[in-house]
């Protein structure tokens, strides 16, 4: 109902490294994130992110997860190294969840937590078992059962 | 209140919502502070409520938030901005914060229908409700089912959708509109010509306009850049002498083939992409083959050759295809080796894992059954003793019986009512007694 409203709002003042790549319609979002500081794992890339809501957003969490681009479409993307993204993109952070989610989160938040993920990361692994999950995952997100088990990374 | 009040509260608060103006669709006006924001609705708050952590959020918001975020009809909840656990709302806000949210400047609702005012948000409801003329009310004729604005509704309180002949044009007017209509549309009415003065009908002046010699009318080349603009009368001396217009086949020719050419581009670029595709599918299989032969040589000769291409790629430094394809199969040669060992020192490494596991279960397992045996032993242990204990009782007797017996032969014939009694005593006791205590040892083995 207020999605409509909140989500075309926010188009105004973006933090720095957070960038709009598309937003015309309330279903589905890409935005472009960049990590500020000079981590030698992200320096001078830019990730994509695919923000899809639900009609019950904010009170339900969207689904974002990193999406690739090929180098033919003129912005490439790829996924970006973190011991909690799969190589098919999809995150496990515990605020994106139906636990860890808040309706005061937006877009721009979310962006941002991201962005602090990847700034503290040293690690250049993906998680354990990315290659079993990828290749047996046929779930939606949101149904997935991650066990956040570390929270120093 | 705590939260289930709150939440009964909002239920029936919700019902009567339906009737209302919806104040977050409304199109707001003026400038409003952050503050006043709803973090859930990113609105002014719409009767706001507060939380023991001091956060404010609109009624609805915070009840839609309560009923997905607590834990089943627990009495606390995560506030949503802080995650304190909160058990009560208080609808007590500042009068402060609702007058300023009160104050932000709306457009009214019904702009669909006309109506441009703008107005305090905590007014929209009154002025839709009592005061806005174009809200749509039922016509005041009973027999007539259409709406019409309320301003429409004169005092007279009469239909006005019946249909009225105009006295001048014989047209069909409806009523509503029949005053404008006898004003300024009716065809018959008198205008004047705007360029050439001429008076005449309103019905006749549309035509009029088309083929009026003083009406300014653009060149015929004006779409390439012809800026005259003038009497119909001059323009045909005009178009004589413009070059454009000359020159206008000739654009049109050149417009006509810059479109081919765009297209047969465009149809050009669609088959580089399909040919850049597959020339990308042939590399990878390329490499995939590559990958195959160097692990059927053997790592270390792969490597070796691996090295002496660099090396060679580093002399010879030249941008021959080949060359660069042959590097690119060993550098993926030796990465696919790295990830082989890679996995397999992952593998090892669960193996060792499951090792120690099956370990400790092993372990585990055996001193379980051991206890087991050992408790069944000290059981067997007790068993045993109990029947060693009977055997002895019944032995006792018998031993006992054995002197008494060589004593009572020589008085038995004397004696048999006395015999008799403490015989049968004897075996009676001799029949119960072993009977308990077997039955004692049972116990014990059952324990």
């Amino acid at each position: 109902m207020f999605a409509t409203k909140r989500l075309s709002k926010m188009q105004e003042h973006l933090p720095p490294g957070i960038a709009i790549v598309k937003s015309d319609n309330l279903e589905e979002w890409q935005m472009d994130i960049k990590v500020l500081d000079e981590n030698p794992l992200y320096l001078n890339q830019t990730y994509r992110l695919k923000f899809t809501f639900n009609n019950k957003y904010p009170i339900e969490p969207p689904e974002v997860q990193f999406i690739e681009s090929p180098a033919s479409s003129g912005t490439p993307r790829s996924i970006p190294m973190h011991p909690h993204i799969y190589s098919n993109g999809i995150i496990c952070l515990d605020l994106l969840g139906s636990a860890g989610w808040s309706p005061v989160q937006t877009v721009e938040s979310v962006c941002m937590s991201l962005q602090s993920m990847l700034t503290a990361n040293t690690r250049d692994e993906r998680p354990a078992g990315d290659k079993e999950f990828i290749a047996t995952n046929r779930r939606r997100i949101r149904d997935i059962k991650f066990v956040y088990e570390d929270d120093d990374v | 209140m705590n939260l289930q009040e709150f939440l009964a509260m909002e239920e029936t608060r919700d019902r009567e919502r339906d009737e209302l103006i919806d104040l977050r669709g409304l199109d707001l006006i003026s400038e409003y502070d952050s503050h006043l924001m709803c973090p859930i609705c990113h609105c002014p708050f719409v009767e706001p409520v507060r939380l023991q952590c001091d956060h404010v959020f609109c009624a609805s918001c915070l009840s839609s938030a309560i009923t997905t975020f607590r834990s089943a009809d627990s009495e606390e909840f995560p506030c949503p901005s802080c995650r304190n656990p909160v058990q009560t709302v208080s609808a007590n806000v500042p009068r402060l914060l609702i007058n300023m949210c009160d104050e932000i400047r709306v457009r009214c609702p019904l702009i669909a229908e006309g109506c441009e005012e703008i107005i305090p948000r905590g007014h929209v409801q009154s002025h839709v409700e009592k005061y806005c003329g174009y809200r749509l009310v039922p016509c005041p004729d009973a027999s007539c089912d259409q709406v019409t604005r309320s301003k429409d509704v004169g005092m007279d309180q009469k239909c006005i959708h019946t249909v009225r002949r105009c006295s001048r044009c014989e047209g069909d007017v409806l009523e509503q509109e029949y005053e404008e209509h006898e004003k300024e549309l009716c065809p018959v009415l008198e205008v004047t010509c705007s360029d050439c003065q001429t008076v005449l009908s309103r019905g006749a002046l549309a035509e009029h306009v088309e083929t009026c010699t003083e009406v300014a009318i653009p060149c015929a080349a004006s779409k390439y850049a012809c800026p005259v603009k003038i009497r119909r009368a001059d323009i045909a001396t005009h178009e004589q002498s413009c070059p454009l217009v000359a020159t206008g086949p000739y654009f049109e020719a050149q417009n006509a083939r810059l479109n081919s050419l765009e297209l047969s581009v465009r149809h050009l670029q669609q088959r580089n992409e399909i040919f850049e595709d597959g020339i990308a599918n042939i590399r990878s299989t390329l490499g995939e083959s590559a990958r195959i032969a160097a692990s059927a040589h053997g790592g270390a000769q792969a490597t070796q050759t691996g090295r002496e291409q660099q090396a060679t790629r580093a002399e010879s430094n030249t941008d021959d295809p080949a060359d660069i394809a042959a590097s690119i199969f060993s550098s993926n040669a030796t990465t696919y080796l790295l990830s082989l060992h890679e996995s397999l020192r992952e593998e090892v490494s669960q193996l060792s894992h499951a090792i120690t596991d099956l370990d400790a279960r092993a372990s585990m397992a055996i001193m379980n059954e051991s206890m087991r045996i050992k408790e069944d032993m000290a059981h067997t242990n007790a068993a045993l003793n109990s029947v060693r204990m009977q055997v002895q009782w019944l032995i006792n007797p018998r031993l006992h019986q054995g002197t008494r017996g060589a004593v009572r032969t020589n008085t038995s014939n004397e004696e048999p009512s006395a015999a008799g009694p403490s015989q049968s005593s004897a075996q009676s006791l001799g029949h119960l007694r072993p009977r308990r205590s077997s039955d004692s040892g049972r116990e014990g083995t059952k324990l």
